[in-house]
């Protein structure tokens, strides 16, 4: 058995409180691990902020999709928006201190997100970027064992 | 997960400036932190410790915050460090690859011991 939630949002910073919040209910109804939900917002927080950021450059007001399903042993997140092609996966990873300076904060947050999840997958689909996350965890074991 | 607000709040101990912050940090309030610690720097702080026990998470948008705190804390010649990072949250650093990048205490025991004078005791 599967749960999904679609949620319609502006591109504005404010509206990730949106998906943060539905993402939440979600997994206190369903049972998602308490480790694995905070690495999902983690990665949630990071690739919806770049849409919001980077996808439109003319000021206007947009709307993009998040679609979350959760499955008994992972959950994804998906984007899709309409606006500039861009393949996340392609980012180079940040500068480290190793190079005797500190990281530029740019591919910082994609980094995260291939830390954090099992699978990063981006296509650009009829003049959409459809990006997805997943990351396996087991959901609803700690209900199960209640009952 | 309840407490979802980021809070700030400010303590004094001895010459350090301790700033708590708690709940989450994330794209929509890391400029809060950028912000406050800003103003705390122009205000004349020459020592900020950063308490982040009670953090559920953060993410980069936090931790572009934390560089910039570091950048402005060098500006001004000032000390800016971090304490009591939280397992998962520690993990989040090591992740960005960013143990290195900050001064990162274990406790605020340990920090204010390095950082400043010991609170004076009332007699």
């Amino acid at each position: 058995m599967k749960r999904a939630v679609e949620l319609r949002l502006k591109n504005d910073m404010s509206e990730i409180a949106i998906v943060r919040d539905a993402l939440d209910n979600l997994a206190s109804e369903l049972g998602i691990p308490m480790q694995a939900l905070m690495q999902l917002q983690v990665a949630l927080d990071e690739v919806v902020s770049n849409v919001v950021k980077y996808s439109w450059q003319d000021d206007a007001k947009h709307e993009f999709l998040v679609r979350i399903t959760v499955h008994p042993d992972r959950v994804d997140l998906e984007i899709f928006d309409d606006g500039q092609a861009f393949d996340p996966l392609s980012v180079p990873p940040p500068a480290t201190v190793t190079d005797g300076r500190r990281p530029q904060p740019g591919g910082l947050g994609i980094h995260l997100i291939k830390k954090l999840v099992d699978n990063f997958t981006y296509e650009r689909i009829g003049g959409r970027n459809h990006t997805t996350l997943s990351k396996r965890c087991e959901v609803g074991a700690a209900q199960r064992s209640e009952k | 997960m309840n407490n979802s607000a980021l809070s700030i709040a400010q303590t004094r101990a001895g010459d350090v400036c301790v700033v708590t912050l708690s709940g989450r940090i994330d794209s929509t309030n890391a400029n809060d932190v950028v912000n406050e610690l800003t103003r705390l720097f122009a205000s004349g702080e020459k020592t900020i410790l950063v308490d982040l026990g009670a953090v559920l998470y953060l993410t980069s948008a936090a931790f572009r915050a934390l560089l910039v705190a570091t950048d402005e804390a060098e500006r001004r010649a000032a000390r800016f460090a971090l304490c009591s990072l939280a397992g998962h949250v520690r993990d989040l650093f090591e992740m960005g690859g960013l143990i290195e990048v900050f001064s990162i205490h274990g406790s605020r025991e340990e920090a204010l011991k390095q950082l400043g004078r010991p609170v004076p005791r009332a007699i």
